[in-house]
């Protein structure tokens, strides 16, 4: 769990660099910060994993097009929150990402007044929705690899023994995994189907399962079009963002 | 709480101001289209130099057609080009953005080109409203069903229901439901182009296990298992619709009509289909809005006895209404299945391989039949002349 603390410290050391140009190695932590932001919001929104998944697309495809620089990227997270409601039909309303986002910033105070501050933040959050919008030229919906996934695990339970399914938790890890995925720029740079075997593959092999091969891989025949080189390159993406939770907490 | 870093307190209100003061205070409309899409350029021509696409205007709205809940309809003229268009303009209310029907049906129509699809042309935005520009098409089937009242002619109601499966079976292929059928929502033109329209309540398709609110369907076109509140619903959904959508062009009337609830309108269904049991149907009394005294016993009629029009016809209408409308969803056929059925064995076999964006009226032969009641009142016909003119165009 990140603290409240953390915040902050994103924040002065943006804003002491602004108008220095671009550093890609802290933008990709403060990205991590941010999605870490969303899911905890959303967690406590009661979201569901894919409206999430579409909040952390949107962000991500959001700073694809435009400067850290130039947007403050909580804000647009929260508007991502808001309209990824909207877009997966889990509506949630602006004064509950508002009030979360503060006890998230705020842990303990109380929750805001209906004062003007108030509103001036949920009118930025709205507008800031239809910036997204623009930004992104109304491409809002999106294929995730959630589906594939359920869909490639039923497959592979019946292809290994059914104790060793049963002794591990493959599911729940590679549902994990994938989860984690979102934390970075690589949800938007991987095909889904490839996230999903990629996931999938890892969980198995940390705990020692092996799926028969016949001709082909297991994988190769789950999906027809991912090497091993793509599953490597998820999988090492993914290993990356775990070195970068140690370095952003 | 952190007094350095509050950017939620009063010392640094200035980083949620950022998007509104500088941003956004654009008047012009601004443009999230691909003008055209690159291959219809050479019919761009332009009447006015330094209209753009995207920009309030570039449109010259002429009269309005229809008003909603979000939105109004009005017939327009695009500037740039001389087209016709249909502007549906959104009102956004600012507590509450833009409504998601408005940015699920503009995310989802950027995606498809498909000559049974409406064609999204343009996404304006001022600083009130929200309007997307589709072409502009004559007339919908609910209309077209009142001009020419006890149903329709047999040739045209098959060239609509291939049109209406060819366009299901293309979003449903993109895992995208279209969740309304209904006459209303689909669009024909003087040459009997049929087209899906009102994507408000269309949603793309994710994880099986999602489950979907079920207040989406109008009443008379909603499958039994939707009114018995089911939310794991697939493309069934649509099928169940389309049938209702054929019995309806046959007959002249709707197939399950007129009642007011989700007990009356089941009723309706099983004084056709019998009442369905747990043996007929595995798992239906699972379902949440299962309620015994909703099961009165009814026996299942053979549809040419209630549809009258199907006994005048090859059985094999009837057979494809069968498939159609069957309780258990998975029973249904699917959209590209019945593209197949022996229904349709009498259409000019090129039209089965059609690309996506090629109408059914460029196969030679393909045209509507005039209407019966347009016989006899030849003034609302319209002039072949005309209709010449539009299928070279």
């Amino acid at each position: 769990m990140e603290g409240p603390s953390s915040r902050p410290a994103a924040t002065a050391g943006r804003r002491d660099s602004s108008g220095e140009g671009e550093d890609p190695a802290r933008d990709t932590k403060t990205h991590f910060r941010v999605c870490r932001f969303i899911m905890e919001t959303g967690m406590k929104l009661g979201m569901r994993s894919v409206p999430m998944a579409t909040a952390c697309v949107l962000y991500y495809r959001f700073f694809d097009r435009v400067s850290m620089r130039a947007y403050e990227p909580y804000l647009v997270a929260m508007s991502a929150i808001y309209l990824a409601g909207k877009v997966e039909e889990q509506h949630i309303r602006t004064r509950d990402i508002i009030n979360v986002s503060h006890r998230y910033f705020n842990s303990g105070s109380s929750p805001l007044e209906c004062n003007k501050e108030f509103w001036e933040l949920r009118d930025s959050v709205v507008q800031c929705e239809l910036l997204i919008l623009r930004q992104l030229n109304f491409h809002v919906s999106f294929e995730h690899p959630h589906k594939y996934l359920l869909h490639y695990l039923l497959s592979v339970r019946s292809l290994v023994n059914r104790h060793a399914w049963s002794r591990t938790p493959v599911a729940e890890t590679s549902w994990a995994l994938l989860q984690d995925c979102y934390h970075g720029a690589m949800c938007i740079r991987h095909a889904p189907q490839h996230i999903a075997i990629a996931t999938l593959y890892l969980a198995l092999n940390s705990y020692g399962l092996e799926p028969p091969d016949g001709e082909r891989a297991w994988w190769q025949v789950l999906c027809d079009n991912v090497t091993q080189e793509d599953i490597d390159a998820v999988i090492s993406d993914l290993l990356h963002l775990y070195d970068m939770e140690a370095k952003c907490i | 709480q952190g007094g350095g870093g509050g950017c939620w307190s009063r010392s640094q209100p200035h980083w949620f101001h950022t998007l509104q003061t500088r941003r956004l205070r654009v008047y012009r409309g601004r443009s999230n289209s691909d003008p055209l899409g690159g291959a219809d350029d050479e019919q761009a021509f332009t009447w006015k130099a330094g209209l753009q696409f995207g920009a309030a205007q570039s449109y010259l709205s002429l009269e309005k057609l229809g008003e909603g809940a979000f939105a109004s309809v009005y017939k327009g003229i695009s500037r740039i080009n001389g087209q016709l268009v249909a502007l549906k303009v959104i009102r956004m209310k600012t507590e509450e953005g833009v409504p998601f029907t408005a940015i699920r049906e503009a995310s989802l129509l950027k995606r498809l080109k498909h000559a049974n699809i409406v064609l999204l042309h343009d996404i304006v935005h001022t600083r009130e409203t929200l309007t997307l520009v589709f072409e502009y098409v004559q007339t919908d089937l609910a209309q077209y069903l009142a001009q020419h009242p006890g149903g329709l002619r047999s040739h045209n109601v098959r060239l609509f229901m291939f049109q209406l499966l060819r366009g299901l079976c293309y979003i449903h292929s993109r895992r995208i439901l279209h969740r309304d059928l209904k006459p209303q929502n689909l669009l024909i033109s003087y040459l009997g182009e049929l087209k899906l329209a009102d994507f408000g309540l269309a949603r793309s398709k994710s994880i099986p296990s999602q489950s979907f609110s079920s207040e989406v369907v109008t009443l008379w076109y909603r499958p039994p298992d939707v009114l018995l509140g089911s939310t794991d619903y697939s493309t069934a959904l649509d099928i169940w619709g389309a049938g209702c959508v054929l019995v309806e062009m046959l007959q002249g009337a709707p197939a399950f009509p007129g009642v007011s609830d989700e007990f009356e309108q089941l009723q309706k269904i099983w004084a056709v289909l019998g009442v369905p049991s747990e043996r007929s149907w595995p798992g239906v009394s699972l379902l949440p809005n299962y309620r015994i005294e909703w099961f009165l016993p009814s026996e299942p009629k053979s549809f040419r006895t209630v549809w009258k029009r199907l006994a005048q016809l090859p059985c094999k209408t009837e057979d494809l209404v069968q498939r159609m409308l069957k309780l258990v969803p998975a029973d249904r056929i699917s959209a590209e299945e019945s593209l197949q059925h022996p229904y349709f064995s009498t259409l000019p076999l090129p039209i089965m391989h059609l690309r996506d964006n090629v109408s059914i009226f460029k196969v030679p032969g393909v045209r509507l039949e005039t209407e019966v009641k347009d016989i006899f009142t030849p003034a609302r016909r319209v002039k072949p002349s005309l209709l010449d003119a539009m299928k070279r165009s």
